[in-house]
């Protein structure tokens, strides 16, 4: 009888579950319209280092726009693009540079992302550009008669 | 309703830079064939002004936000100044504010420019005809159809470049709710066109004629 137990065939006895729980280094990324509202539910791809054409990774932002991933180990520089409806951003982050637990910065491939009073001296940096080429040529050609 | 840039694949991009400086080119050549190209010079710098800072205006159309397009305005005031005036105002919203991008601009330029020269067609066949509540329909009608067209262009050009690894379903489902999302908008923008038209029309009718 115990003879015919020990020749029982494996699968029989894998019963037991295991799980192995470690620290480890993840990244994650913020996707956000420039009002400040998160691109929820929207489509993110990862590429690795060495193909940046095939997406290492695929997925979904959450509904507050974040979206967490462990790179496999490849060092280099990742891509990690988030979209929806045509809008969106891409970001990269390159792993392995930095010494395990220092904060890696991921730089969204954006100039958006500028404040309010930044925003506002831009534009009107542009509107008096437009207003100056307005006047510029409102002026009349040397010997033309009737200047507006 | 800007296409930013690493969205659109290379073969969309090379196209919509092809095509938008076909038309510009189109465009520049019918403004050196006026008597005065100078002459409507500031009106297009001040409404490229107009055009760049609309883009900042931003539309709660719940669950989004939508923004101010002008398309059809630009297009009416301006004529074939409308093209390289968006061309201008897209660069600097690209470059400031990351609002499309560099390498999208052909692409973008065609989705607000060609809106712009069709309401501006239309403007010049009805023009001359009917009374003030005629003109304030076709004005209506013009800048509500720019924003109409655009979304056409955008969603046709969003839909034409789906890469293959992302969930077509989705993303045409979510491409579908932001263009039912600028209905609300097209209202909004034919209603500007149409007032702004007609106070152009009893204050200085001119400048509609020179467009």
């Amino acid at each position: 009888m115990a003879l015919a137990l020990l020749a029982a065939p494996g699968p029989v006895l894998g019963h037991a579950a295991l799980i192995d729980v470690m620290e480890t280094r993840a990244v994650t990324i913020h996707a956000r319209y420039d009002t400040g509202q998160p691109l929820a539910e929207a489509q993110v791809a990862v590429f690795a280092p060495d193909d940046p054409r095939t997406p290492w990774l695929t997925g979904r932002t959450d509904a507050d726009g974040r979206f967490s991933f462990v790179p496999d180990g490849r060092e280099g520089r990742w891509a990690i693009q988030a979209r929806q409806a045509g809008h969106g951003a891409m970001g990269y982050i390159t792993w392995g540079a930095a010494e395990p637990g220092e904060a890696t910065m991921l730089a969204l491939a954006s100039p958006a992302a500028t404040d309010g009073l930044q925003r506002l001296v831009l534009a009107a940096c542009v509107v008096w550009a437009c207003i100056s080429t307005a006047l510029y040529f409102r002026r009349r050609p040397a010997g033309h008669k009737g200047a507006r | 309703m800007h296409i930013p840039d690493g969205i659109l694949p290379l073969s969309l991009t090379v196209a919509g830079l092809a095509a938008a400086a076909g038309v510009t080119a189109v465009s520049l050549w019918r403004i050196k064939a006026r008597p005065d190209p100078r002459a409507d010079v500031p009106r297009a710098a001040l409404m490229t002004a107009v055009f760049f800072v609309a883009s900042l205006v931003h539309i709660p159309v719940p669950p989004t936000s939508v923004h101010l397009m002008l398309s059809g305005l630009m297009g009416m005031l301006l004529g074939w100044f409308a093209m390289p005036a968006i061309l201008i105002g897209l660069f600097f919203q690209a470059v400031m504010f990351g609002h499309g991008g560099l390498t999208t601009l052909g692409v973008n330029g065609v989705i607000f420019g060609l809106p712009a020269l069709a309401a501006f067609g239309f403007l010049c066949l009805v023009r001359g005809q009917g009374g003030p509540a005629c003109h304030a329909v076709t004005a209506f009608a013009a800048g509500a159809g720019a924003v109409m067209l655009a979304v056409a262009l955008f969603t046709a050009v969003l839909l034409a470049g789906l890469p293959a690894h992302l969930d077509a379903a989705t993303e045409r489902r979510a491409i579908l709710a932001l263009a039912l999302a600028h209905l609300p908008l097209a209202v909004v923008e034919g209603l500007v066109v149409a007032a702004v038209l007609g106070f152009l029309r009893r204050v200085s009718p001119e400048l509609l004629r020179a467009a």
